[in-house]
């Protein structure tokens, strides 16, 4: 198979995805008052609504339609004030009344569209100066197609349009036993834990707008930060609070009728979706190159293997029978809840990244990295409170470059090592030695610095002995350094730091040395 | 002292709080006429007996300790076997929940025993309630108390002929294309499918979500008021997102003049095919007693009444299929042994599950509900319902109700309809009020001049008048001295208050 850059050239991807998102952090199911949570004992969060029993009758959750119209407003939906759940029916265990309540043509939220940074190696994936979007839906706000140029650095924006985000009910949890890779066929025993089911669940569709595995990936990425941001779910792709189906089909470059789409599923991580993506994105081709037919099915992702594999071919379009579900009246969504909603939105990650860049001189990228997650942000934002503004910059960089590595450091921990470093009184190397001993305590950093005696020496005066007594006993080097070689600088930095036993500032070392050798 | 079939359920309630006799002696006298008459009629699937006793007892140690009692305290109470309660079966009289045991009790039951009713058991129906004579019950047939060798209606048929026969004072029964009033008709007892969210769905196995309401049945229409305040005195119930609160009493102003109020009649439903002279004839009578009272009667047109029963039949089977698809065998109910595919044991559970009209109701709402077959039919059918949804406004602007027959005959004989589309038409008065979700209900006008079984004329209201329609049903039963009268073969059997 030819690489995705290759095959890219040649070929235009179009991509679509379909996100699961479980709004893991309400406190009752969908439809009844059933506790939200599949870490129990199996079958033990479940109720005769929930469980299918004749007679019972669904009630919807309100806190959950607060939640979709939240997301809706943070992905610049449409809010549609009338809408209603339908009924889709399919006979399978996995959903105990054979149907699924689901939202029909009108989704509470219609119409919106995420805009992509991509930057990076990512950025190459996409050819520059190519259109972008397939104009299916006249209603978006956002003009398609778009021409997306790439700027000097080889980054670019465009934006993602999103179809629809509706509400439905997720189905029971079910294991197949005997079975040959955990499917039903051949399976001797099925067992079902209804605890997941009538779990609310948002399903968002995006128009086929993405063109690489990069803005797929970046695209689950972004709405993964501003779920969790919007507090509505915890967005796991791992446990499966999120899940995302890819669908994908090529086309010759320059050519606009779609070709035949295969959908990707098994997806969790993000390593998976671009992988998984990319592998289909050259396979589609290499079948389309040797005058093959793309069969309309669903492949799994193996990513062990680093391949997809048929799980079954789609025939004919299922007929799901939907039809109004007339336990459930229509709604009929005031302005009031749509702006209680509205308030209820916190600064969503971009807004954040703006404002760190301008108000705390952050880098951009350090800036994104941070915003994106609103725990770290929080816990930045704390770091940064208090803190001498030239030493906030410092602090992102430690939070991205340092923390990460670490589970329980406080953020007076992090004020506090990131102001030594950005005094130049610790090395980087050092400021990870004294996180390791204080992470899980209350201690100071800087008490741990005096205590093991880290403190660098930033006065010139007390490093200017140390730097001539290495250049004096070093002449070869300085030799190099006269006929070209700059880089031996680095050695003989080396050899200053063995000389203070590790005190100097390596900085004013490689100042003090250039000084000299240049003087 | 007299048998228990001739008081009234205040009667009954106002002797156990009065000590003349206590609710475990009801609860006893009405299960002795139960066993009298029940190899007659027929009407139970399930007799609760220790279950009677015991909400009996609770009513007479309350009474011991002081509490006040409910309105219905002692009142013998049968339920339609679609409605679950804990400590019965609930098996829609269907081979599908042949074994089924109720986990969870109804609201609209569970409010009848918070006011003090005592439950005697779960009344035979048609199957999943298709039907219109409890014919289709897979369990036994149940025969109409004036003449055991006919039907007693339906799909309430059990529920009606308890009533009728003496062996409860009242019971409740599921109304979603006439299923309280018809049978109520045949039976001569009196039975009201309120409006659409004033009694709780919730516990009431559904067979067409937007079209079912419970009501009661009784020999009197207080009897029936009772009851309704029963039904809906604690507000609308959280559990069922389409009930809505219907603050009213229905026994205040019960028996005030109808004098000066307007009852229309629709002269183009007088005239319908299939309608007997000694139904139409007695319907007329009822009028002019009306008018006796001081009521005008007003003509009043409903144009497109005559497709109700087409858009009904496309309305209820798409929302049957739907409904009856969790009964697929895998959690609960009857299931197909020694099957080599989950699909072959779905197949097989349903096919013989279900009897032939559960069947057809599901193969047909299966089919409506298709992908190129819905647009042809589902979107007509709902146009349908606003277009007699509008009449019906239309007609209320020149009248307060209207009367019209509940059913077109009398009670036919076993076997005598086996055309389904001929039982159809038994609904052909009944089912444009569930269309549009407003209440009626129907009131014995005596016995058909030709046949001489019950004749009734059925009162249809606008959305929530439906306390001014048991005022106008009150006048008809004064006008004919109607009230509480027991099937003459069963009056007295058994059943005696000792």
């Amino acid at each position: 198979m030819r690489s995705l850059q290759e095959v890219l050239q040649d070929w235009e991807a179009v991509i679509g995805l379909e996100v699961h998102t479980e709004l893991t952090t309400l406190e009752t199911k969908m439809f009844c008052n059933c506790k939200l949570s599949h870490d129990d004992e199996p079958n033990t969060n479940v109720c005769p609504v929930c469980l299918g029993m004749p007679g019972a009758l669904p009630v919807p959750n309100k806190k959950a339609i607060q939640s979709i119209v939240m997301a809706g407003l943070a992905t610049n939906c449409q809010i549609q004030k009338h809408s209603m759940f339908y009924r889709k029916h399919y006979f399978y265990p996995d959903m105990a009344k054979n149907f699924q309540t689901t939202q029909g043509p009108v989704a509470f939220c219609m119409y919106g569209h995420l805009d992509l940074e991509v930057s990076g190696e990512g950025a190459s994936e996409r050819p520059d100066g190519v259109e972008t979007g397939t104009d299916t839906v006249a209603a978006h706000d956002v003009a398609a197609p778009v021409t997306v140029r790439k700027a000097e650095d080889g980054s670019y924006t465009v934006p993602i349009r999103i179809l629809r985000i509706h509400m439905e009910e997720d189905a029971a949890k079910m294991v197949h036993v005997g079975g040959e890779e955990g499917r039903i066929a051949d399976a001797t025993e099925s067992l079902i834990d209804y605890n997941r089911c009538g779990t609310p669940l948002i399903e968002l569709v995006t128009e086929p707008d993405l063109r690489t595995p990069e803005e797929a990936r970046l695209f689950m990425e972004k709405l993964q930060q501003t779920f969790r941001t919007l507090g509505i779910s915890d967005c796991s792709l791992e446990s499966g609070s999120m899940r995302c189906d890819g669908n994908v089909s090529l086309r010759r470059r320059g050519t606009h009728e779609l070709g035949t789409k295969t959908e990707l599923k098994n997806i969790n991580s993000f390593k998976s979706l671009h992988d998984g993506l990319e592998y289909e994105i050259r396979r589609q081709a290499e079948v389309l190159e040797e005058g093959g037919i793309i069969y309309q099915e669903t492949r799994h992702w193996e990513p062990s293997r680093k391949r997809t594999v048929v799980m079954r071919v789609k025939e004919t379009a299922d007929d799901y029978r939907l039809f109004p579900d007339p336990d459930l009246a229509p709604f009929d969504l005031s302005d009031e809840f749509i702006d209680d909603c509205r308030a209820r939105i916190p600064e969503l990650p971009d807004a954040k990244r703006d404002r760190y860049v301008a108000s705390f001189g952050l880098k951009r990228a350090d800036a994104a990295q941070i915003a994106g997650d609103p725990v770290t942000a929080g816990f930045f934002e704390e770091a940064a409170d208090g803190a001498d503004g030239r030493v906030v910059p410092t602090i992102a960089n430690v939070m991205v470059n340092l923390v990460p590595a670490f589970d329980a450091l406080t953020p007076a921990q992090v004020r506090s090592i990131s102001t030594l470093l950005a005094g130049d009184a610790i090395t980087f190397a050092q400021a990870r030695e004294v996180l390791e001993a204080v992470n899980g305590t209350q201690d100071d950093p800087e008490r741990v610095v005096d205590e093991r005696g880290m403190r660098q020496v930033t006065d010139t005066g007390a490093l200017e002995p140390i730097v001539d007594e290495v250049l004096g006993r070093c002449q070869d080097q300085v030799q190099q350094y006269h006929d070209g070689n700059k880089k031996v600088v680095g050695y003989l930095v080396g050899q200053c730091m063995k000389a203070s036993k590790g005190k100097g500032n390596p900085k004013l070392f490689n100042q003090l040395l250039r000084q000299k050798l240049e003087a | 002292m007299a048998n228990f079939d001739q008081l009234s359920a205040a009667q009954i309630a106002a002797g156990v709080r009065a000590g003349d006799f206590s609710a475990t002696e009801v609860a006893r006298a009405s299960l002795d006429a139960v066993d009298s008459r029940e190899p007659q009629v027929q009407a139970f699937l399930e007799v609760s007996s220790d279950l009677a006793l015991e909400a009996a007892e609770r009513t007479d140690q309350a009474r011991a300790r002081g509490e006040e009692l409910g309105p219905l305290a002692g009142v013998p109470c049968a339920f339609k076997d679609n409605m679950h309660l804990v400590g019965t079966h609930t098996t829609c009289a269907s081979r599908m929940l042949e074994n089924y045991e109720s986990t969870f009790t109804a609201t609209c039951v569970r409010r009848m025993l918070d006011a003090g009713a005592t439950p005697i058991g779960k009344a035979n129906m048609d199957e999943f309630a298709f039907g219109s004579s409890t014919e289709s019950s897979a369990f036994h047939r149940t025969n109409n108390p004036w003449d055991t060798t006919r039907v007693p209606g339906g799909s309430s048929g059990g529920s009606a002929a308890a009533v009728a026969s003496g062996e409860v004072t009242v019971s409740l029964g599921s109304d979603t294309g006439g299923s309280i009033r018809q049978p109520a008709s045949l039976c001569g007892v009196v039975g009201m499918k309120p409006t659409y969210g004033a009694v709780s769905r919730y516990g009431v196995v559904a067979f067409g979500s937007s079209l079912d309401q419970v009501g009661p049945f009784g020999r009197r229409v207080e009897d029936v008021a009772l009851a309704m305040n029963a039904l809906v005195s604690p507000g609308r119930d959280p559990l069922d997102s389409t009930s809505q609160d219907c603050p009213v009493d229905f026994l205040e102003h019960l028996d005030d003049p109808i004098a000066g109020k307007r009852v229309g009649v629709v002269p183009q439903l007088m005239e319908v095919q299939g309608l007997t002279d000694e139904v139409r004839d007695a319907v007329n009578g009822a009028a002019r007693a009306l008018e006796g009272q001081g009521a005008q009667v007003v003509e009043v047109e409903l144009p497109n009444i005559a497709s109700a029963i087409s858009a009904y039949y496309v309305i209820a089977p798409c929302e049957a299929f739907s409904n009856l698809a969790r009964f697929d065998g895998v959690r609960y109910g009857y299931q197909e042994q020694g099957c080599a595919t989950l699909a072959e044991q779905t197949s097989l559970s349903r096919a013989h599950g279900f009897g032939e009209e559960a069947k057809r109701r599901q193969m047909l709402g299966a089919y409506l509900l298709s992908s190129g077959v819905y647009d042809t039919y589902y979107y007509p059918a709902q146009q349908v319902r606003t277009l007699i949804t509008q009449d019906y406004e239309r007609a209320y602007e020149k009248c307060d109700v209207i009367l019209m027959p509940a059913a077109p005959r009398t009670a036919f004989k076993f076997g005598e309809l086996s055309d389904p589309t001929q039982m159809y038409a038994s609904d052909m008065f009944t089912i444009s009020n569930n269309i549009v979700g407003n209440g009626g209900v129907s009131v014995p006008l005596g016995l058909g001049r030709d046949s001489g079984l019950p004749v009734s004329a059925q009162l249809q209201g606008p959305a929530f008048r439906d306390r001014m329609l048991l005022q106008f049903a009150r006048a008809i039963e004064r006008a004919y001295d109607a009230s509480g009268i027991v099937a003459p073969d069963f009056a007295g059997k058994g059943g005696d208050l000792a």
